[in-house]
């Protein structure tokens, strides 16, 4: 089979079409809706809208007045306008949070997604027990935080844990995992990818479920590689997922308060405090409820920013 | 056209931004989200609304509850609601802001100041003058009450003290050949040998959630006549005796006599190496060997050491009772501070109590003194203890973010890791501090 061949026939797979078969019809039309239903759509609707203003659009509101006046979480204060965030964007603590949040999630989001597709690829095959296997795997995100934290910190914390133990018995000296700023911050990273990596998994899993085995078998026939079939196929027919859940673990990463806190705390000397752990600490450890609240503002716009360049790429995706 | 593209015509650009939206929100929610509350303020039905904390063990809380519901005075009567210690602070604060907050209640050592600067605490004078003239205020132990006296008035009355005693296991230093330390320079020479039969020499920990590293490093500073206010209240980080204290830290750190993951450690960690017969010495609460399972006698209240110009001193925390001023009656509130006080001896006498208690009669109560370690830290540690406030008598809301706040733990954290020297760490928490201290 020559080249062009197999790539005609992998266009024709991503498309979900079998050999011969005939497709790619347009649904691109535009509802026209009467204005009957429109009516009926917005008093559908109301209750919801009026649900999501009052449990986000108020608190919303109530934040934009905290982060712009000097109070604190009782009185209101003075009006100070955007003092407080020149206050925390000219603090290095803020840069320091911000550059491990983006490491932390960086991290988070494409290990957890590595480690999710390599197992749900792992759970298409016949394996023993796979049933079993896949309930396993799905542990780290089932088990409530508090106790995978402590499990974990049984395991690293002090130089005779568990896995200090085992460095130390094969030579290879005696790390520790939280107390150094380094390791502890790595450390953070993997706990994070450990919790994660089954969200990712079952998305993926979801996803591969939805692709069509003939799909895989047509590809053969035209003469494409596993290797092949991986990145010209499967990669493009579960993209769709991949960028919602990126979008979602980036969300999660960003807002992740338990797995830092409980695990270091945001230290040994800041090492691992994020941004949401740094907010936290501003309101309720330095009682500085106005520059605390600028910095959830901040974070808030920033994944919106991010999410909406994620979902461009979900249409982008979507039209491909 | 694939069964994705159709779905992607449902999967609105709005309907999207706004569930982004909404769960991007989540940090500006927990940020601002108010902690639970329940009931009127002050109290339901005209009953004083009585708000404390788990102080120690279950039992504690259940005898306390107990004393609090067989209140019945100035045609009042009280309820009882236990706060968890997570997040204390913002349940207080939001129960307070709605009007559904206590009239009474126990909490943070310097909780009662952060309210009263917020208007919201009512000045316990009254109380005073009532337990002068039923007699109970001379049981006060000296100087405890002092401490929240303010130029408008009395914001709390204390009812417990919580202070930080010396401990060390006796078969370590026993099987280290080496005496229990009574300075700082016996205190490194009996570290560098407990450290030689793999013991730690002086334990701590700065770890999530725990705050005896912070403390170790204040009780230090004081023990070298430091601090971190002068006697008008002012801050003074950078004095000459808190350089060598903090230099001495650091010594104790490079000598591996603190132990090097020590700024990692939880209560948890820290709980399990005393456990464990690992270490040896080091400052912590009252009640160890309780806590830590281990009441063989082997782990027992060492004396207070000297620093090298002969300074002894120790820290403590006076916790203590408050009102607000949200209250069905001031009058009653009053009147139930003035029981609950009468009625604490109960909780020693059924040894519920992991502190020492306020009353010098209740220090020589048989259930306190059988134990010999409260008697040892009511003889030896008291007498020489000091606050937060260091050189200074007077408490303040300022204290608080030194307590719980990020300069001191961020200091106490950089001294552990040995990775500085002592007036960098300093200046640094210095500078930690004055952003965040009012002036």
């Amino acid at each position: 089979m020559s080249s062009t061949t197999a790539q005609s026939g992998l266009a024709r797979a991503r498309k979900g079409l079998a050999p011969g078969g005939a497709g790619g019809g347009s649904l691109n039309r535009k509802s026209k809706l009467s204005a009957q239903t429109s009516r009926t759509f917005f008093w559908l609707l109301l209750p919801s809208v009026i649900l999501l203003v009052l449990i986000h659009g108020y608190p919303l509101f109530q934040a934009g007045i905290q982060a712009t006046h000097d109070g604190n979480l009782i009185a209101t204060g003075n009006f100070v306008g955007i003092e407080n965030f020149q206050q925390v964007l000219s603090s290095p603590a803020f840069w320091k949070a911000a550059q491990f949040t983006l490491w932390f999630t960086i991290v988070g989001v494409f290990g957890s997604w590595a480690v999710g597709l390599g197992l749900a690829l792992l759970l298409r095959t016949k394996i023993p027990a796979g049933g079993t296997f896949k309930v396993l795997l799905l542990l780290p995100w089932v088990v409530p935080i508090v106790v995978s934290s402590t499990a974990w910190n049984w395991l690293v914390a002090t130089p005779d844990s568990l896995i200090p133990s085992i460095f130390r018995n094969l030579g290879l000296g005696t790390p520790l995992f939280l107390a150094d700023p380094t390791l502890a911050a790595v450390t953070v990273m993997i706990f994070k990818v450990w919790v994660s990596f089954p969200f990712m998994m079952m998305m993926i899993s979801a996803a591969l479920a939805s692709v069509d085995s003939t799909v895989y078998e047509a590809a053969s026939m035209d003469g494409a590689s596993r290797f092949q079939q991986f990145t010209q196929i499967t990669l493009p027919l579960i993209a769709r997922s991949t960028y919602i859940s990126w979008i979602l673990m980036t969300i999660f990463c960003v807002n992740d308060f338990p797995t830092i806190y409980l695990l270091t705390g945001g230290g040994p000397v800041d090492a691992t405090t994020s941004l949401v752990v740094l907010a936290y600490r501003t309101v309720f450890q330095d009682f500085a409820t106005g520059p605390g609240v600028a910095i959830a503002f901040l974070m808030t716009i920033t994944l919106v920013v991010v999410s909406v360049i994620l979902y461009r790429q979900i249409r982008k995706s979507s039209v491909e | 056209m694939n069964a994705n593209t159709h779905q992607s015509r449902s999967f609105s650009r709005r309907g999207f931004l706004g569930l982004t939206a909404a769960a991007a929100s989540v940090p500006l929610l927990a940020a601002c989200g108010g902690g639970s509350a329940s009931q009127g303020g002050g109290g339901a039905g005209g009953a004083i609304k009585f708000w404390d904390m788990p102080w120690a063990a279950p039992a504690y809380n259940d005898a306390a509850k107990k004393i609090a519901e067989g209140f019945s005075g100035a045609n009042s009567k009280a309820t009882y609601q236990i706060i968890q210690w997570n997040n204390f602070y913002q349940t207080f604060s939001s129960a307070i802001a709605s009007k559904t907050g206590p009239a009474v209640s126990t909490g943070g050592g310097f909780q009662a100041f952060q309210f009263e600067e917020q208007g919201q605490i009512a000045y316990a004078d009254k109380v005073i003058e009532k337990l002068k003239s039923n007699g109970q205020f001379d049981d006060f132990l000296p100087g405890v009450v002092e401490p929240f006296k303010t130029s408008k008035g009395y914001v709390a009355v204390p009812w417990q003290l919580d202070i930080r005693p010396l401990w060390y296991r006796k078969s370590l230093f026993e099987k280290a050949g080496v005496g229990v330390p009574t300075d700082w320079a016996s205190l490194l020479e009996a570290g560098k040998k407990l450290k030689g039969i793999g013991a730690v020499g002086f334990a701590t920990g700065s770890g999530a959630g725990n705050n005896i590293g912070n403390h170790l490093m204040i009780m230090m500073m004081l023990n070298n006549g430091g601090g971190v206010f002068t006697k008008d209240g002012e801050l003074d980080v950078l004095n000459d005796r808190n350089v060598e204290a903090v230099e001495f830290l650091l010594e104790l750190v490079s000598n591996g006599v603190i132990d090097p993951a020590a700024v990692s450690y939880t209560t948890d960690n820290l709980n399990a190496q005393w456990k464990d017969g690992k270490a040896a010495y080091g400052m912590l609460t009252l009640g160890v060997p309780e806590r830590v399972g281990d009441t063989s006698g082997d782990i027992v209240v060492a004396s207070p050491i000297a620093g090298p110009h002969g300074d002894k001193a120790a820290l403590i925390f006076p916790n203590n009772i408050m009102m607000y001023t949200n209250t069905p009656s001031q009058e009653a509130s009053e009147e139930f501070v003035v029981y609950y006080l009468g009625k604490l001896k109960e909780l020693w006498q059924q040894k519920l109590m992991n502190a020492l208690p306020v009353f010098k009669s209740i220090t020589e109560m048989p259930e306190f003194t059988a134990d010999p370690n409260n008697v040892k830290i009511v003889n030896e540690y008291v007498p020489i203890a000091k606050t937060f406030a260091s050189q200074g008598t007077a408490l303040s809301a300022n204290l608080a973010a030194l307590d719980g706040g990020q300069a001191l733990n961020q200091f106490t954290q950089t001294v552990l890791t040995g990775k500085t020297d002592a007036k960098s760490a300093l200046t640094a928490f210095d500078t930690g501090l004055k952003s965040v201290l009012k002036k």
